[in-house]
């Protein structure tokens, strides 16, 4: 049965041989003539000497003169253009009226002023509201009127950590209670809360330091507001 | 974030040591201070009744079903203020089915954020607030 095809395709074979050679070539001029180039017609200009009478028979879009200029109206003035940068504007202005005289910003900037507070400084916050908190400074943020810190102690052998924004209104003051033996090589203490390197309560040591506080007003006598930095 | 199956410390001398979270009550999700849960009681704290001589018998038994509020979570909670606070654990109190605290003291510190939630009698009975 496999006899049958191979004969098959030459005879196919030889049915092309046979075309008639006016379709061959037929064929071949068809296809010159798709690759030839034939330049873009141009439009034709108008006709000048054109009878008004006729012109309604032309579509409008051809008509000369006949389409209606639109009005264009110029952007509105950019926000970008008034206001370059508006998150640094707002933070400046927040900054002024939150920390009008700069204590409280140059207090938590740890990269210029080297007097600030650091991490693994103790540090002691009251509050206008409600009871003062002291704990271990583990990381502390800088973003501007945004800036906040966070403090880690033990309270009743529990473990309490508190963000607290630095320039909030309901802060009245940061104090450092001790700062840190050796500067830290981190930046964000967080290792402080695995047990093995828990610092535990600090309460001995504020404690300690508010009584010496104490002392020292005692001997100054009532000099304002103590040893707010 | 205290859920079906979370583990807490009960923190008042009811007599549980640690209870199991089944159910968070009026809420869809996760519940934080101040919620009220129901709880298994899992474990119980034994020297309460060695301690005070047997006069001070243990409230609650191993398995037993109890309302409980939730005084500390390991989320970090908002403030108003934008300030946030977070424990180290997740802790609870006892309570009966109108809302008494069954224990008569607590040791521990707890969130103020019970003070919102109108929870006084636990925020008198703690010893420390945060």
């Amino acid at each position: 049965m496999a006899n049958p095809s191979p004969i098959l395709r030459q005879l196919g074979c030889f049915r092309s041989l046979m075309k008639p050679q006016s379709l061959q070539h037929a064929q071949i001029s068809r296809r010159s003539i798709t690759t030839a180039y034939t330049p873009k017609s141009q439009p034709l200009d108008f006709p000048s000497k054109m009878p008004k009478t006729f012109l309604s028979q032309i579509p409008t879009h051809l008509q000369p003169h006949s389409r209606k200029k639109l009005k264009v109206y110029p952007p509105p003035a950019s926000a970008t253009t008034t206001c370059k940068d508006a998150v640094g504007a707002v933070n400046q202005s927040q900054l002024e009226t939150l920390d009008p005289t700069g204590e409280r910003k140059a207090l938590f900037d740890y990269r210029r002023n080297p007097r600030s507070v650091k991490v693994g400084d103790i540090v002691r916050v009251t509050f206008k509201n409600g009871d003062p908190f002291a704990g271990v400074c583990l990381s502390i943020r800088l973003r501007g009127h945004d800036t906040s810190f966070l403090l880690r102690n033990q309270l009743s052998r529990v473990g309490v950590e508190m963000w607290v924004k630095a320039l909030s209104p309901n802060v009245e003051s940061v104090e450092i209670v001790q700062r840190t033996a050796h500067r830290k090589r981190r930046a964000r203490l967080y290792y402080m809360r695995q047990p093995r390197h828990d610092m535990g309560t600090v309460e001995n040591i504020v404690t300690n330091y508010l009584r010496q506080k104490q002392g020292l007003r005692g001997i100054k006598g009532r000099g304002g507001r103590g040893q707010r930095r | 974030m205290i859920q079906l199956k979370s583990m807490l410390n009960c923190i008042d001398n009811s007599g549980a040591a640690v209870v199991e979270c089944v159910n968070v009550l009026k809420k869809k999700r996760a519940a934080t201070v101040g919620d009220r849960i129901v709880v298994v009681v899992q474990k119980q704290r034994n020297f309460a009744s060695e301690g005070a001589g047997g006069s001070i018998s243990n409230k609650v038994r191993r398995g037993d079903i109890r309302h409980a509020v939730i005084v500390r979570v390991r989320k970090e909670m908002q403030r108003p203020d934008g300030s946030s606070v977070k424990f180290d654990d997740n802790a609870c109190v006892l309570i009966n089915k109108s809302g008494d605290p069954i224990g008569t003291r607590m040791n521990g510190v707890v969130a103020t954020e019970l003070r919102d939630k109108q929870w006084s009698k636990i925020l008198s009975l703690a010893p420390l607030h945060v």
